[in-house]
């Protein structure tokens, strides 16, 4: 019998799986920092609000990344459908404790998909996941480094200013 | 043609002259390219068993599958849902199965 699965896909058909659950979540992230976003805007944070918008963007294309990456693999992506997105927080601190936790369980979730890579021998879509790997360990650090300066100055009207102003340009 | 996988009403089978796959619904057999028995797989996969042991979620109890970008259309019961999954489960396993003896 021919291997046609294999004639017509390069990678795993359950790692094609996790790859478009993977492409969700992305999507979800792309989402939830819009709304974050949208509440700096609304608070009088604008160096946040341009600071989550472009990490919204940057979401959108690690999910088209993955989208694509199937796509020309011979697997078939799906659209992502989005819900749940939460739209009330307290504070600017909250929102980015918020952002790091979701970062983490995004990598959490990369880290899986390539030891499942690394189960079934698809070197191929590890190869390719390597980069999120990487990726997620920039994005974490991000965040951190944000949180440390709620740490270090406080969350008070001046502090949240100057924080702001510094969140706009990507300290 | 290769039988694939046989359940009570369905049997799957992979046609390596036509490079196509074949899904036989006891009374109408259906033939899928690759792609279209991944379309398949991803909508018996997405169904949600749960859903028919409760009323509020699903009423009838049926599930309608379209196939092929709907030139074909199946109404399920939960009985024959069960059977689906378990006959792509058994398909794919077979076919991964093979892969590993062709290439090995
Ligand atoms: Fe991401
Ligand atoms: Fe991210």
């Amino acid at each position: 019998m021919k291997d046609i699965v294999r004639q017509k896909i390069g990678i795993n058909v359950d790692i094609m799986d996790m790859l478009n659950e993977q492409i969700s979540k992305e999507a979800h992230s792309s989402s939830a920092y819009l709304a974050m976003a949208s509440w700096c805007d609304h608070n009088g944070l604008t160096g946040s609000a341009e600071f989550l918008y472009k990490q919204s963007l940057e979401e959108r294309d690690h999910m088209m990344k993955i989208f694509r990456f199937i796509n020309e693999n011979g697997g078939t992506a799906y659209s992502p459908e989005v819900s749940n997105i939460l739209h009330d927080f307290n504070s600017l601190q909250e929102i980015f404790e918020t952002a790091l936790d979701q970062e983490i369980a995004i990598t959490k979730s990369i880290n899986n998909i390539v030891a499942k890579c690394r189960k079934v021998q698809d070197f191929a879509s590890e190869n390719f996941l390597q980069w999120f790997v990487h990726e997620q360990m920039e994005e974490e650090n991000q965040f951190r480094r944000i949180l440390e300066m709620f740490d270090l100055m406080g969350t008070d009207g001046i502090a949240l200013k100057l924080i702001d102003e510094r969140i706009k340009h990507g300290e | 043609m290769n039988l694939l996988f046989k359940s009570y009403n369905f049997a799957s089978y992979q046609c390596d002259r036509s490079r196509c796959f074949y899904i036989d619904f006891g009374h109408k057999t259906v033939k899928l390219s690759f792609c279209q028995l991944l379309s398949l797989r991803q909508k018996v996969q997405k169904i949600d068993l749960d859903s028919h042991f409760d009323k509020d979620l699903n009423y009838s109890g049926i599930e309608i599958l379209t196939l092929c970008n709907r030139e074909h259309l199946f109404i399920l019961d939960t009985m024959q849902v069960i059977e689906m999954k378990e006959l792509i489960k058994a398909t794919f396993g077979m076919l991964e199965l093979n892969s590993l003896v062709t290439h090995s």
